[in-house]
């Protein structure tokens, strides 16, 4: 009674429009999962604060009997205390390490880790674990074991870092250094902002520049503002994909219109109630619009990896985890706003069906 | 058994004038002719005798007691034979009789048998994958009529069944019309066609009863 192409105009329609949505809408899923992965990476409620301390500087105290205007922190979660060096180490491993120094306080804190070396560590991601290897710093040689940082340590293992504890080369730390402290807050502690307003409270009062903080705020900021986004994209986009669909299957309904007025009041001629030539006709629709959108969603999750691979996504984020983007919320949303188009795209025919047989047929 | 109308009016907006204006007839078990000049209203009063078209005042009542707007009546009652046909055009003879069948709700056993029948009693059996445009005026008549019967309906309804028909094509569907309305069946035909007269059991009029055309009767008797 009809003609293929009108199903095969749909289901092309509908594929091509529902594969540019989901495109889209997991791009963002994927955009998010990426933005908080570097959060957790980092660790949400690690803040690393650096403050130069140059061989002019006043506090340039080698011993470390400087006063500690972090010390409040102590009682608000984990603290430690590092220097940067300005110079830098010679090893079997790297040519150039980077060397932080550790107070005797910090010891504590670093215990876990010392185990039965002795007391030169080489924090790092990628050597070998328990590798032992030959430093040359500051005319002095020695030996250094290789650790994996813990939670609490790894946001300041952006590359291998020497450490060495303070006083072992005073000449290198007397040439300044950048003193980092590293801060994991408690749960119960002040909101992380709080902490931050608070530093620099203190620095305003000491008459000294601000130190660098590096805090997840700013991840979270950029967090929240991408999910934001994306609700608001989410949602533009499922709307226009539903008004799309609609008009576009409401479109095709037009232009066959009249053949379909000529087929359902023949049919109501034999008795076939309205209703149901209606729900047959929303079915017919409904069923065109979900096939042609679950056959462009397995299609993009098939060619999911090279697909957004080929977009720039790092493979990590582009692996399907715990959290499957096609089984979410931007796909449901897609797959309502197809339907809602596929019940206003049947509008033209239930206007048709508002005329009596006789009026049509003669 | 009997169709009956009762004070029924109908135009088809409010601006064009009555074509029916408190119409009122009774059509009893048999075949009634209805017969009147063009455009007065014979089609529209047998599409409002169908329930394809609601009258805006009377009451129409059906042999079995109900309205002719219930599906129910449509869909097992009655059999209507339409002025242009209304084959469906992609599909065969066979599938349009079989259609008609299968919406009335037999089984598909009793689907095939009754095809069998009606195209046999038609003269359509060779005609039965050919689509409808394949087919000549007169087969395409049968194959209407055939459509109308194979639900073996109660009321039969035809407008104007042998318009531009042969002798030969008239004398087969008189002869079936003739043998299927027995008992309590109710056939009205609308026709000019006086051929089908010898077939009628009541004829009537239709020019005397409508506004339209009781100004032609008028004037027709005044130049008699």
């Amino acid at each position: 009674m009809e003609q293929p192409s009108s199903w095969l105009a749909r289901i092309f329609v509908g594929v091509l429009l529902v594969s540019v949505a989901t495109v889209i809408l997991v791009a963002f899923n994927l955009l998010e999962r990426s933005v908080r992965a570097r959060l957790e990476a980092f660790g949400l409620n690690t803040l690393i604060a650096r403050e130069m301390i140059t061989q002019q500087d006043a506090e340039l105290v080698v011993a470390g009997e400087r006063g500690d205007r972090f010390g409040p922190l102590s009682e608000m979660g984990r603290k430690v205390t590092l220097r940067q060096l300005f110079s830098r180490a010679h090893t079997d491993v790297q040519q150039h390490m980077l060397v932080m120094t550790y107070a005797p306080e910090a010891a504590p804190q670093l215990q876990p880790l010392m185990g039965s070396s002795n007391g030169i560590l080489c924090l790092s991601e990628s050597l070998r674990e328990d590798l032992v290897f030959n430093v040359t710093f500051n005319r002095q040689d020695t030996m250094a074991t290789v650790r994996r940082p813990d939670n609490f340590l790894r946001p300041l293992v952006q590359e291998n870092i020497l450490l060495i504890p303070q006083g072992w080369a005073p000449e290198a730390e007397r040439a300044g250094f950048m003193e980092t402290v590293v801060f994991q807050r408690d749960e119960n502690a002040p909101p992380m902002a709080a902490v931050v307003n608070a530093i620099n409270n203190v620095y305003a009062l000491d008459r000294r520049n601000a130190p660098q903080l590096n805090t997840p705020l700013h991840l979270v900021r950029e967090l929240e503002t991408l999910q934001k986004r994306q609700a608001q994209w989410r949602l533009l986009l499922a709307s226009l994909l539903g008004l799309a669909v609609a008009l576009v299957y409401g479109a095709i309904a037009v232009l066959e219109f009249r053949q379909n007025q000529y087929v359902t009041a023949l049919l109501r001629s034999f008795g076939t109630p309205k209703v149901f030539l209606y729900l047959r006709h929303w079915a017919e629709n409904a069923f065109l619009a979900n096939v042609a959108a679950a056959a462009a969603i397995f299609t993009i999750a098939s060619l999911h990896g090279k697909l957004f691979g080929t977009l720039g996504f790092p493979f990590q984020i582009v692996q399907p985890g715990s959290a499957n983007p096609y089984l979410s919320i931007e796909i449901a949303l897609i797959l309502l706003c197809v339907n809602a188009g596929a019940i206003l795209s049947s509008l033209p025919v239930a206007f048709g069906l508002r005329r009596q047989v006789g009026e049509i047929l003669n | 058994m009997s169709f009956r109308c009762q004070q029924i009016s109908f135009r088809y907006n409010k601006r064009t004038p009555w074509i029916l204006e408190q119409f009122s007839q009774e059509f009893s078990s048999g075949i009634t002719l209805i017969k009147g000049a063009s455009g007065c209203g014979k089609s529209t009063l047998l599409r409002l005798l169908a329930g394809y078209l609601s009258p805006q005042g009377g009451v129409i009542t059906t042999p079995l007691g109900g309205s002719p707007r219930d599906p129910e009546f449509q869909r097992r009652d009655l059999g209507f034979v339409f002025q242009q046909l209304n084959l469906l055009p992609l599909a065969s003879v066979l599938r349009n009789l079989e259609m008609a069948a299968s919406l009335a709700g037999f089984s598909r056993e009793e689907v095939d048998c009754r095809a069998a029948r009606y195209m046999g009693l038609l003269g359509l059996e060779a005609y039965a994958e050919r689509r409808p445009g394949a087919l000549s005026g007169g087969q395409q008549q049968r194959a209407a009529i055939a459509r109308a019967l194979i639900k073996e309906p109660t009321v039969l309804l035809l407008d104007e069944p042998t318009s531009g028909l042969d002798d030969l094509n008239t004398q087969v569907i008189s002869q079936t019309l003739q043998n299927y309305i027995v008992g309590p069946r109710v056939c009205v035909i609308c026709s000019h066609d006086h051929r089908l007269d010898p077939i009628a059991h009541e004829i009537l009029d239709f020019n005397r009863f409508l506004p339209l055309e009781r100004h032609l009767v008028t004037l027709v008797g005044a130049t008699e």
